[in-house]
């Protein structure tokens, strides 16, 4: 953690990022999105806007035609996903991603597969046993015999093993309960706080725009508002566009 | 049919399918890793078998001993295979794909057995290869029981490899999610190729357990490929317990079957159960949910 440089204005920076899949139309043209340390920034647009493609172009699952990819000020732009886990990234993919046919034990300890230190491993665990009960609980159990909202706790868990810098989570609360959903926000909160950068992306926009201290709205692979996230559940013609409908909290005149 | 007989042929029945989930369960892997479908499989089994031969013939030492060759080597030569072959197919069209390319590799590989060695009959002569064991008053023959006991014990080391070991899970994890397996930080190219090689290992050492009390020739392959095929597709493609246990009992029934029908209609019941299977339960017996998935 101690570095002599000075600190990045940006954990995670992609900036004119172009991208698309094989031989097919871009998806991302020319978009720029910023997180700043210790802050959760929100994308939300239409379906196929590119949000899931923002983040797989940040864990380097997806390599960019042009523009750059910044983390913690390094270019990693050519980077695959296993030198980005190195950077201090992790990645929560969009749906389900548990390995169904392993244990949630296995599941666990495979979020830290590229950690060797066995003390630092069982800390973690214990942690993220706490954090999500339900983990603890099932730890035996075949991950692909849990609910689908225990299968996305198992992932969240399974994802933070490696005490992430930066975390990118596509589309988070999808399939969970009130009660889960807010626990899961409040572990977003609670890692903003604790220095962590959060790239996220939610349907349940307002909710997330609530939490999220930036908002980047998407459309088309590119970024069309980006702002304080209190600025944009404000403005009713984005709520029209975006949010479906007007912000409950303005009054209408 | 006597007692004793039908003891004997169930047991044999038994050793036989033992080689059987061996080679099957590399078939699978193939499968589950990259979703191919490695008609060559069967080729690899007998070219180990002719260096087993060889290897015999040239030194005079026991034909076990070119394990110590051709396990390291066929692994090394399937890695390669998928990485600069298989790995290059598209994705799209990859299962389709690889049936074609590796017939061909099937191909060459008869092709070459049969110009350096010539298309005769080969048998390995051993010291041990006419004695025989009396079990439950079944008379079995020694190099069978080698046989078998070498595939168990490949096929143990197998199961604890995957269950037990850090490479076992990282091959698992990319089987049945590639994408979440890479963001986790695992070479999913570098584990498939394992994998693969780790398949063609299986072939080495049922070649040679073949070997020991089979008759060879190059186009022997052809009668091995159609029963591996049924056995994973009935076990539930991708799933190395469900190909071993349907391995054993289409071994256990073939065998039986031998006595009535002969050698030619006994191999029938592997159609048999596969067209059965195909009707009453495609996704296989053994496969649950990963099966499913593919
Ligand atoms: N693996 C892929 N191969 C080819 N095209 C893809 C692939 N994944 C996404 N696309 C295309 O990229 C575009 C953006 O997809 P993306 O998944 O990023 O959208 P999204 O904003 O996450 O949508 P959603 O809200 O539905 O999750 C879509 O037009 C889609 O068809
Ligand atoms: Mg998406």
């Amino acid at each position: 953690m101690a570095s002599d440089a000075p600190a990045p204005e940006y954990l995670l920076e992609l900036k004119d990022v172009e991208a698309g899949y094989g031989r097919a139309a871009l998806v991302l043209r020319g978009l720029t999105v910023q997180v700043p340390p210790s802050s959760i920034v929100c994308l939300v647009g239409p379906n196929g806007a590119g949000k899931s493609t923002v983040l797989k172009v940040a864990s380097g699952m997806l390599t960019p035609r042009s523009g750059s990819i910044r983390v913690n000020g390094v270019d990693v732009t050519r980077n695959g996903p296993q030198d980005m886990i190195r950077s201090g990234l992790s990645h929560v993919l969009q749906g389900h991603s548990v390995f169904k046919e392993m244990t949630v034990a296995e599941n666990v300890g495979l979020g830290a597969y590229t950690v060797r230190d066995k003390a630092l491993i069982a800390e973690r665990t214990d942690f993220v046993k706490t954090l999500f009960p339900v983990v603890a609980d099932r730890w035996t159990a075949l991950a692909g015999a849990l609910s689908g909202g225990q299968q996305k706790q198992v992932e969240f868990a399974r994802s933070l093993m490696v005490s992430p810098q930066v975390v990118l989570l596509d589309e988070p609360s999808m399939g969970l309960d009130p009660k889960t959903t807010s626990k899961v926000f409040e572990q977003v909160v609670r890692m903003r706080d604790a220095g962590i950068a959060v790239l996220l992306v939610e349907q349940n926009a307002r909710r997330a725009l609530e939490t999220a201290d930036i908002g980047c709205v998407l459309d088309l692979g590119k970024v069309h508002i980006t702002g304080p996230a209190s600025e944009l559940l404000a403005d009713p013609q984005l709520a029209e566009l975006y949010l479906g409908g007007r912000p409950a909290a303005v009054p209408t005149t | 049919m006597s007692g004793s007989l039908l003891l004997q042929s169930v047991i044999l029945g038994l050793l036989l399918g033992g080689l059987y989930a061996l080679l099957a369960a590399g078939l699978t892997l193939y499968f589950g890793v990259m979703r191919v479908v490695m008609i060559a499989h069967s080729a690899f089994l007998i070219l180990a078998a002719y260096l087993a031969w060889w290897f015999q013939r040239e030194t005079g030492l026991d034909p076990l001993l070119s394990l110590v060759v051709t396990v390291p080597l066929f692994f090394v030569v399937g890695f390669v295979m998928q990485r600069l072959l298989l790995a290059r197919l598209r994705p799209a069209t990859l299962t389709m794909m690889s049936v074609l390319l590796t017939f061909a590799i099937a191909l060459t590989i008869e092709g070459l057995l049969g110009y350096v060695f010539s298309g005769t009959q080969r048998r390995i002569q051993l010291d041990y290869s006419g004695s025989s064991l009396e079990v439950f008053g079944a008379n079995i023959a020694v190099v069978k029981l080698i046989a078998f006991g070498l595939a168990a014990v490949a096929l143990l080391g197998l199961w604890a490899l995957m269950k037990l070991t850090r490479f076992g899970q990282a091959l698992r994890a990319t089987i049945q999610h590639p994408e979440a397996a890479r963001l986790l930080g695992i070479n999913t190219d570098r584990i498939a190729g394992f994998g693969f090689g780790l398949g063609l290992a299986t072939a080495a050492i049922g070649g040679t357990a073949l070997s020991l009390d089979s008759t060879i020739y190059p186009s022997l392959h052809w009668h091995w490929i159609g029963p591996l095929m049924a056995i994973i597709v009935i076990g539930g493609l991708g799933s190395i317990p469900g190909a071993a246990i349907a391995a054993m009992l289409l071994g256990v029934s073939q065998s039986l079957l031998q006595v009535p029908l002969g050698t030619t209609w006994a191999q029938t019941v592997f159609y048999i159960a596969l067209f059965a299977t195909l009707m009453v339960r495609p996704q296989g017996f053994f496969g649950g949910r990963l099966a499913q998935r593919f």
